[in-house]
C-alpha cells in the first residue's frame, strides 16, 4: 500500500496495477448486489446477444477504482469522494485488467485531488474511463 | 466583472452539483439556507470555482466566507477585477 501524503502529490503523479477477473469475483458480486441479470450469470444468454460470454458487472470492474485510490493513489491516507465512470467495452471472466490513474488537479484548501483513470484489458481495449475525486486525511 | 455576474456564473454550477435546476442564488445564499449544500457539495463547488476562474483559494480565505456574496467578492479580488 502506498502512503502518499499531501506534500508528495502533484499533477502527473500516477499509479498502475493489474487484476484478473475470476468466477469467484462474479459470484461474490452477484451475492452482494443481488443483480442476477442473466447477462452476468449465463454464458449462453450473453452469447445469444453477441457477447463473448457473460459480461462482467460494470461496477465490479469499477471497484478497482476504489482499490486505485485506497491502495495506490494516494493509498493509506486517501478517501474516495466520488467517481464518474463511463463504460466503453465489456469485460469478461478471465480478463486481466490494468488500472491506471494520474493526478490531474489538486485543491489545496480542502486537500482534494482529481485523478483521471482508466481500465484496459489484456488486448489494450479500454473497458472504462473515470474521473475520480479523492480527499487526503493525512493532517 | 461585477458581483451580480459572478453569482450568475455560479448559479448553474451549484445547481448542477446539488442536482437542483430550479436553484436561484443570491448574495445571501449559503449552506444554511440552500437545501443539500453539505460539506462534500461545498468542496465540489469550490473546486469548480477554482477551475472556472483559474484561481486558488487558501483554507483561511474560505473559512471567512459567510455567503455567496462574500465568495463573489473574493473571486473579484482574486481575478483582479
Amino acid at each position: 500500500m502506498n502512503e502518499y501524503r499531501w506534500a508528495d502529490l502533484g499533477p502527473g503523479l500516477g499509479a498502475e496495477f493489474s487484476a484478473a477477473i475470476t468466477p469467484a469475483m462474479m459470484t461474490a458480486f452477484a451475492d452482494m448486489s443481488g443483480d442476477l441479470n442473466p447477462l452476468h450469470i449465463m454464458d449462453g444468454f450473453a452469447a445469444e446477444r453477441g457477447f463473448q460470454g457473460r459480461v462482467v458487472y460494470g461496477l465490479l470492474t469499477s471497484a478497482l477504482y476504489s482499490r486505485l485510490v485506497g491502495m495506490h493513489l494516494p493509498g493509506k491516507w486517501g478517501v474516495l469522494h466520488g467517481i464518474d465512470v463511463e463504460f466503453k467495452a465489456p469485460a469478461y471472466v478471465g480478463d486481466l485488467l490494468t488500472v491506471s490513474g494520474t493526478v490531474q488537479f489538486l485543491n489545496e484548501a480542502y486537500r482534494r485531488i482529481e485523478i483521471k483513470a482508466r481500465i484496459v484489458n489484456q488486448s489494450g481495449a479500454v473497458i472504462s474511463k473515470a474521473n475520480i475525486r479523492a480527499g487526503l486525511h493525512d493532517a | 466583472m461585477d458581483s451580480a455576474s459572478i453569482i450568475e456564473d455560479l448559479q448553474p454550477i451549484l445547481a448542477d452539483i446539488l442536482d437542483n435546476p430550479d436553484l436561484r442564488l443570491s448574495s445571501e445564499s449559503n449552506a444554511s439556507n440552500v437545501e443539500g449544500w453539505d460539506s462534500l457539495a461545498h468542496i465540489n463547488f469550490v473546486v469548480a470555482i477554482e477551475k472556472l476562474y483559474r484561481v486558488k483559494f487558501a483554507l483561511g480565505e474560505l473559512q471567512d466566507l459567510k455567503n455567496v456574496g462574500d465568495m463573489a467578492a473574493l473571486i473579484q479580488k482574486k481575478v483582479g477585477a
